[in-house]
């Protein structure tokens, strides 16, 4: 699986797209994919009980399981659901243009994704380890000491080298007109706090792989394995 | 082939500037508070939460205070 990319990718998208795609929904589709499996996968205690799924990796992304939810086709549904039965097609195409980006990146661990969903092949590159059944804590260690967060560390680079997208005045120009939301929130919530959400997944990105990776090499000494389908020193999950 | 300056480099204002500064202190502190306490990288929420208030609610009260 992984962090950073999915926060960092819709940035990326926008630079190219500019007003052909509204920025909520693009980063709504980039999410969507682990919104609500993520949680099980790691586990939650709920008192004395504690909620996790008894295998995670096909939870999250097998059949039987949610991996529908990484699947190209289950993001072209949504899209249709939000074309023809919400009447918007900006929002429809920008939601699968983040949905897919997930589902694609998806396949550069160890598991992969269901693509082509409900034909149940996982496509799959093995570039680094799917470690989700390992707990949150180890999973960052492994997902940042492996391709996993150099991979994320070519959207952080690519997301400065794409720094406009982040003005005011490309909020002003692009992002608030391209989409009805931002008028429409911007009743309520003053202009500035706009554009400090709109900034908010950039900076959660970046900030969070700077700190994970402070965390797995400086305070907890994981060992960085950068060969393909690493770090080999946890168990990786295979479909 | 003869190699010639760009007429305008496209860099950033010194407005746009100030606010990436601006920017980068909030980071440097959520980036120590998550590496003491990692559970507060974990949640999207927070990270969103307390950007609002780093980056938009204290400037702007510091402004008006300031006034």
């Amino acid at each position: 699986m992984s962090w950073a990319a999915h926060d960092l990718e819709p940035y990326a998208f926008q630079k190219h797209l500019n007003l052909k795609v509204a920025f909520v929904p693009l980063l709504i589709g980039s999410y969507a994919p682990d919104l609500m499996t993520k949680w099980f996968v790691y586990g939650i205690h709920l008192g004395p009980w504690e909620l996790k799924a008894s295998n995670p990796a096909q939870f999250h992304r097998g059949w039987p399981g949610f991996g529908f939810t990484h699947s190209l086709t289950f993001g072209l549904l949504v899209g249709l659901v939000l074309w023809k039965g919400f009447g918007s097609k900006l929002w429809a195409v920008s939601f699968v243009i983040g949905h897919w980006a997930h589902a694609l990146t998806d396949t550069g661990d160890t598991v992969g994704t269901m693509l082509l969903f409900p034909w149940t092949f996982h496509f799959h590159l093995d570039a680094w380890a799917y470690a989700g059944q390992t707990g949150r804590f180890t999973d960052a260690a492994a997902y940042f000491s492996g391709l996993g967060g150099m991979w994320d560390a070519v959207w952080i680079v690519y997301g400065f080298f794409s720094w406009r997208v982040i003005t005011s005045q490309y909020f002003d120009n692009v992002i608030y007109r391209a989409d009805a939301f931002w008028p429409w929130v911007n009743r309520w919530v003053p202009r500035g706090a706009l554009l400090t959400l709109y900034r908010a997944a950039f900076f959660y990105g970046t900030t969070r792989w700077i700190a994970w990776t402070i965390w797995a090499h400086v305070v907890h000494h994981y060992p960085y394995d950068l060969s393909w389908g690493g770090p080999h020193w946890v168990p990786a999950e295979h479909p | 082939m003869r190699l010639r300056l760009l007429s305008r480099f496209d860099v950033p204002t010194r407005n746009d500037l100030r606010v990436f500064v601006g920017y980068c202190g909030a980071a440097a502190v959520y980036i120590v508070i998550g590496v003491v306490y990692d559970d507060f990288l974990l949640s999207v929420v927070v990270a969103i939460a307390y950007l609002v208030v780093a980056a938009w609610l204290v400037p702007t009260m510091v402004r008006r205070l300031l006034r």
